[in-house]
This record gives C-alpha cells, structure tokens and sequence, in this order.
C-alpha cells in the first residue's frame, strides 16, 4: 500500500516537474506588425501642341511667343499633386528638311518658356508658376499642381531665322522634355 | 497529506507559468508614408515613428531568441513593390534607458535570429528598410506583413 501512495507521488512529481520544463522551453508570443506605403501617381508627359511657325520666308525671322494659344509649344505634365519635380528640356539648334537637304536655325531665348502649375492649359492666359524663364535651363522647385487634375504646363515659344537662299518646304525638329520625380 | 502536496505541486506551476510569462508588441509599423514611383526610398532603423517599433516584456535576464519573418515584396491588390532589409537594418536596446538613435546593439541582421537577454526596462527593437519603386509603380497604398516571433531559450 505505501509503495502504490509512493509512485504516486511519483508521477504527481513528474508531471508538475515536466509541466514546469515544457513551460519553460515553449514560452513564445508573436507578433504582426506592417510595413506600410503610399506610392503616388506615375508621371507622365505628354507633348500637347507643337511648336509652330507656320509659314515662314526667306530672309525674314520669325517669332511665336511663349503666351500664343495657337502657336506655342505645349507640354502636359501629370503626376502627384504637389510633388517635387526636375525637368530637362534638349533643344534643336536646327530644323530640318524631311529629306535632311537643307536646314533652318531655330534659336530659343532664356525668356522663351512658361511654367503653369495650375492645370489652366491655355498659354495666353497664364496661371500660377515661373513666368518667361530660360528653357535651356529650368528652375529647380517645379512642382506637379495641386488642382483637382494634378497637371504642370509647358509653354515654349522660339525663333526661326530662315536664310535668304532657304529652299522652300517643310521643316521639323525634335524638342525632348524629361522629367522626374525628385523625391520632394 | 495527497491533498496538501498536490496544491503545492499545482502553486508551483502556476507560479512556474508566470515566472516565464513574456510578451511581445508592436509599438510601431515601419512606415515609409509618401513614395514617388522611380524613388527608391530608406527609412532608418533609428528614425523615430517610422521605422518599425517592437517591445519585449519578460523576466528581466531571461535569454530570448528574436526571429522575425520579412516580406520580400509590398502589395496593392495585384501591384508588388520589392522591400529590401539589410544586414545593418535592426537594432537592439535592453539597457533601462533605450535610446533609438544610440541603440545598445546596432547593426544587427534581421534575417536572422537574434539571441539577448530581457533587460530590466524590458527589449526593445527598431528595425528599417528601403523600398524601390518602378518608375511606373501603379498608385495605392501598398502593405505587407512582418512577424516578430520571441522565444525564451531557458537560460
């Protein structure tokens, strides 16, 4: 009888003693925590109107200012709403002849473009942003407007100085503008 | 007398139980808040209120182990965007005055697992990351989850 009550505190021991270790071994909590962002809209650019010179005639310059609704160049820039921006424009020192036989100088003056960060699309009616700035150098600070369609607006006008042999015919060059967020 | 050594016996493990009762929280996510597609961006381990924020509370001197489960990726619905952790990107302070910006353990590797022992203010660990954005990243707020597991080891 004293051997039975012997094993079975025993194994009461045991099972306290193996509770205890298991506790001790297998303590673990875990936790969920997140890593969290808000990436904004892509940016885009989109050439909205050419620079037009229209007919031009030997010998004679010919300038399209940067405010003239039907002739300037105009670029669409959407992105985040007042996000930071730079932009880079590379500009033709020529325009060419489709068959590449004869080219005209085009010249672009460091008052030749406008900068519209509100989303007016319309260069003769300027918004909010850099008034007549140099286009072969634009300001830093540019910033994506913060209307309800978040768009910035180029408006560059130019020169072309046609020779007085000139050949007659049309005429085209490329304008690249680049943008990219800047983090600001 | 069965009756009185088995309370005894069950005391003892109730108050083994406790005795290595622990607790992990998370104090803050790691956040990267505003990101433009193109723009890699890194939040510092030491950046208060945006790099992840995790709390251990346990027996002071008690030996833990420290695995956290890293996602590779952040989604929006369809839309991935890698999340990179360095090997320098955790931190670790168990001395009574944490300090995130001098961290008693620094640089540590998140991917794997650490191993310290519960301080008296408890443990505290700070963890941050970059995100890569592509440049044509689809807009959203984008998420993705990160698991601390504490273990005590016994020791």
């Amino acid at each position: 009888m004293k051997n039975i009550l012997d094993i079975k505190k025993m194994i009461y021991v045991l099972i306290i003693l193996g509770s205890v270790l298991i506790n001790k071994v297998s303590a673990q909590d875990v936790a969920n925590g997140s890593a969290t962002a808000n990436v904004q809209a892509a940016l885009s650019i989109v050439a909205t109107q050419d620079l037009q010179f229209g007919s031009v005639f030997q010998g004679v310059s010919k300038t399209v200012t940067n405010n003239d609704a039907a002739a300037a160049g105009i670029f669409t820039i959407t992105g985040a709403a007042g996000a930071g921006i730079s932009a880079y424009m590379t500009l033709p020192q020529y325009i060419s002849t489709a068959a590449g036989d004869d080219r005209m100088t085009i010249a672009f003056r460091n008052t030749d473009i406008t900068i519209d960060s509100t989303s007016n699309a319309d260069p003769s009616a300027f918004g909010s942003g850099w008034l007549d700035v140099d286009p072969n150098s634009l300001p830093t600070g540019l910033v994506i407007g913060s209307d309800v369609t978040p768009h910035t607006m180029l408006f560059l006008g130019g020169r072309v100085i046609p020779s007085v042999d000139q050949s007659a015919g049309s005429y085209t060059g490329n304008i690249i503008v680049t943008v990219a967020y800047n983090g600001i | 007398m069965k009756k009185n050594l088995l309370i005894i016996l069950l005391l003892l493990l109730i108050a083994s139980s406790q005795l290595f009762a622990q607790n992990v929280i998370v104090n803050n996510n790691l956040t990267f808040g505003t990101v433009y597609p193109g723009i890699p961006k890194t939040i510092s381990k030491a950046t208060a209120g945006f790099a992840a924020e995790f709390y251990v509370s346990g027996t002071a001197g008690s030996e833990i182990t420290i695995d956290l489960a890293l996602p590779t990726y952040m989604n929006v619905g369809s839309s991935n965007m890698q999340v990179i952790f360095q090997e320098t990107d955790c931190a670790i302070d168990t001395s009574a005055t944490p300090d995130q910006t001098n961290p008693e353990f620094n640089n540590l590797d998140p991917w794997h697992t650490l191993t310290y022992r519960i301080g008296s203010n408890g443990l505290y660990l700070w963890l941050g990351g970059i995100i890569v954005p592509g440049l044509s990243q689809n807009e959203g707020s984008y998420a993705s989850n990160i698991v601390i597991t504490v273990t005590y080891t016994g020791n």
